[in-house]
């Protein structure tokens, strides 16, 4: 420990953590304080801002319209729990469908686990966005999905259905792209469970539901707080998917603040939707995390 | 090694020669590569190109500081934008000889008065674009935007429609068929506009820029709100791949949008010279063809005409007569008042 204290150490600690610190500084807290005045200012004529400073008789300076503008129309707040929907479902989804895979690789035998995570993470090897147009054939009208289901539905005299462009689509193609980032946290957390703990449970008399909702469920739940947050949040910003996969009622907010800074060119509002969005965030993973902070106490 | 030697002298010459550089900043795919190489023959330069997808990116790039530009084919509204900035060239009409070719009709445009900084390149139309067959088979008319705004006939093509998802272009076609101006800004018209919308929207598959002219090429889609150049590209791609049937377009009655493309010499570009040049041989009919014969697009240089492919030079929807043409507008830029309320009108589309 004493050693640690030393100057060259201090130094060391310092030049190994400048560069991320820099790095966060420079790209994440410097844009988000731009982004906190520029909702404070008046559009520009042809984008950007309107100056600070300017003759009197132009528009300048300082305004709260954006956020008057925000709360005068129940609209922006309608989208906003709409997008909230759309992230716990898909967050929840996730996590049903990621646990048991997680599970499972971490119960496999060493050799094979860094072959399955492999094969979790394999998909980042193509684009991301070719992915989504790879949906597009596979729920299109004509692909063997639309045919069967919609063969099935024609037994039953229910008019068919289309799988493309729709809330479906979009919620399909969400959970298809964060599944991993469900996987890998909660993999990292039940590989480390020591297997006696288990062992101790049964010989104590738990069934194996007992063992499971007892012993490897809470111990887990900060795999399921970090998963559910890496989910979360970017799903709640997500513009491309229902851009592309979308179809007449599927805007969400990140589409919303996309069209601010290019269609509209009303930076200020695109910034106040964006300072909202981040709130929202904020104000989710703190419940959150005070949720998931508290069951382990309880178990 | 001698051989080495020589090979890098040519090439130093080589590059010496292409010191003369052009840089054009253009719309993807909106020049034919033909018409490049030739103008690199006759000036002995070389063209750069960079391209842009839509109006707001280039002008989102050069707000951000782009420079270096010689020239930029923006839209009209975006023409607005550069000329109010102050951004552009005034052109010196002396050295465009090729300018008599172009039809008075575009010229003097409210974009630009007297035509001091821009000279019109080629134009696209908003108009409906369908499958011949299928629309003949479910018996819907397709000269009026009635078919995609009013439920009588939507209800045969429930899930087979998409519209641009623009606010401006969809906005347009809207008050176009409730008889207002395509550039109306009176809150009432657009509320109007709202409602109408919103009332079709059911029966529509999706708000769709990018993916139309893949679904009307494979036959998922049968009607369409797009742009003349998509459409007719994805009439090309049907038939190459013998689908069978015919992707066309019409101008509806109401009338419709018209964009014009023109080109402009940026401030910051360091050739005006070679840029003149350039927009003069770009003004001689048989290279303006070569665009329109790619792509589909509308041709404002009468000399073009005979240049161009007798089934496009035809086509009324790309070469509309008189009355038609009569009836299409060209859409201004809004202010930023305007811009907010039909953004959060347009929310109201979607989330409803």
């Amino acid at each position: 420990m004493s050693d640690q204290r030393t100057p060259a150490a201090r130094l060391t600690k310092w030049l190994v953590s400048a560069p991320p610190l820099i790095f966060l500084l420079l790209f994440f807290a410097a844009p988000g304080l731009i982004m906190v005045l520029a909702s404070f200012r008046y559009p520009g004529e042809f984008g950007g801002l309107a100056p600070l400073v300017a003759d009197p008789g132009t528009l300048h300076g300082l305004t709260l319209e954006t956020y008057r503008f925000f709360f005068s129309d129940f609209i922006y707040t309608e989208i906003f729990l709409k997008s909230l929907l759309v992230a716990l479902a898909t967050t929840l989804i996730c996590l049903v469908m990621a646990y048991p895979l997680a599970l499972l690789i971490a119960r496999s035998p060493k050799r094979r686990r860094d072959l399955m995570v492999l094969l979790v993470i394999l998909p980042f090897a193509s684009n991301f966005l070719i992915r989504i147009y790879a949906w597009m054939i596979l729920l299109g009208p004509q692909a063997a999905l639309s045919l069967m289901l919609n063969g099935l539905l024609g037994l039953f005299g229910v008019a068919p259905v289309h799988l493309l462009f729709s809330p479906f689509a979009v919620l399909v193609a969400m959970v298809y792209v964060h599944l991993p980032f469900m996987v890998l946290p909660l993999y990292t957390n039940l590989e480390r469970h020591d297997p006696a703990l288990l062992d101790a449970a049964q010989d104590l008399g738990a069934s194996a539901w007992q063992r499971f909702w007892r012993v490897t469920f809470p111990l887990s739940l900060p795999g399921i707080f970090s998963g559910s947050v890496l989910v979360f949040i970017p799903v709640l910003g997500m513009f491309a998917i229902p851009d592309i996969l979308g179809g007449t009622r599927d805007m969400l907010i990140g589409n919303l603040i996309k069209e601010q800074f290019l269609g509209t060119r009303d930076w200020p509002f695109g910034s106040t939707l964006s300072i909202m969005l981040t709130l929202a965030v904020l104000l989710c993973v703190w419940i959150a995390a005070r949720l998931g902070g508290r069951r382990p106490h309880h178990a | 090694m001698k051989r080495l030697l020589l090979a890098m002298l040519l090439w130093h010459a080589g590059t010496a020669l292409a010191d003369d550089v052009l840089h054009l900043y253009n719309w993807n795919n909106y020049i034919s590569e033909e018409t490049v190489q030739r103008f690199e023959k006759q000036c002995a330069c070389r063209v750069v190109q960079d391209y842009y997808s839509d109006n707001e990116e280039m002008l989102a790039k050069l707000a951000a500081g782009a420079t270096g530009y010689d020239i930029l084919v923006p839209t009209g509204n975006a023409l607005e934008a550069l000329i109010r900035q102050k951004a552009l060239r005034p052109l010196d009409k002396a050295r465009l000889p090729n300018l008599k070719n172009i039809n008075p009709a575009y010229l003097d445009t409210a974009f630009d008065p007297g035509n001091r900084y821009s000279v019109p390149y080629a134009y696209t139309l908003t108009l409906l674009g369908y499958n011949v067959e299928k629309m003949r088979e479910l018996k819907l008319p397709t000269d009026t935007w009635a078919v995609i705004f009013e439920p009588e006939y939507l209800k045969k093509l429930k899930g087979r429609v998409t519209v641009l998802d623009s606010q401006r272009e969809l906005l347009a076609a809207a008050l176009k068929y409730l008889g207002y101006p395509a550039n109306d800004t009176d809150e009432a018209h657009w509320k109007q506009a709202r409602d109408l919308i919103i009332r079709a929207k059911p029966y529509w598959a999706a708000f769709n820029a990018s993916s139309y002219i893949k679904e009307l090429t494979i036959g998922d889609i049968w009607l369409v709100h797009g742009y003349s150049n998509d459409i007719f590209q994805a009439n090309l791609d049907a038939q190459n791949a013998r689908r069978g049937f015919t992707i066309a377009s019409s101008i509806p009655r109401e009338g419709a949008v018209l964009a014009l493309d023109s080109m402009v010499l940026h401030q910051s570009g360091p050739r005006p010279d070679l840029a003149l040049r350039f927009i003069d041989f770009m003004l001689d009919g048989k290279n303006s063809a070569e665009l329109t014969n790619l792509i589909g697009s509308g041709n404002p240089n009468l000399d073009a005409m005979r240049y161009i492919k007798p089934e496009i030079a035809q086509n009324p929807a790309i070469f509309p007569d008189p009355q038609r043409r009569s009836r299409l507008e060209m859409l201004r830029d809004l202010d930023r008042t305007q811009r907010r309320i039909l953004s959060r009108i347009w929310t109201e589309i979607k989330l409803r």
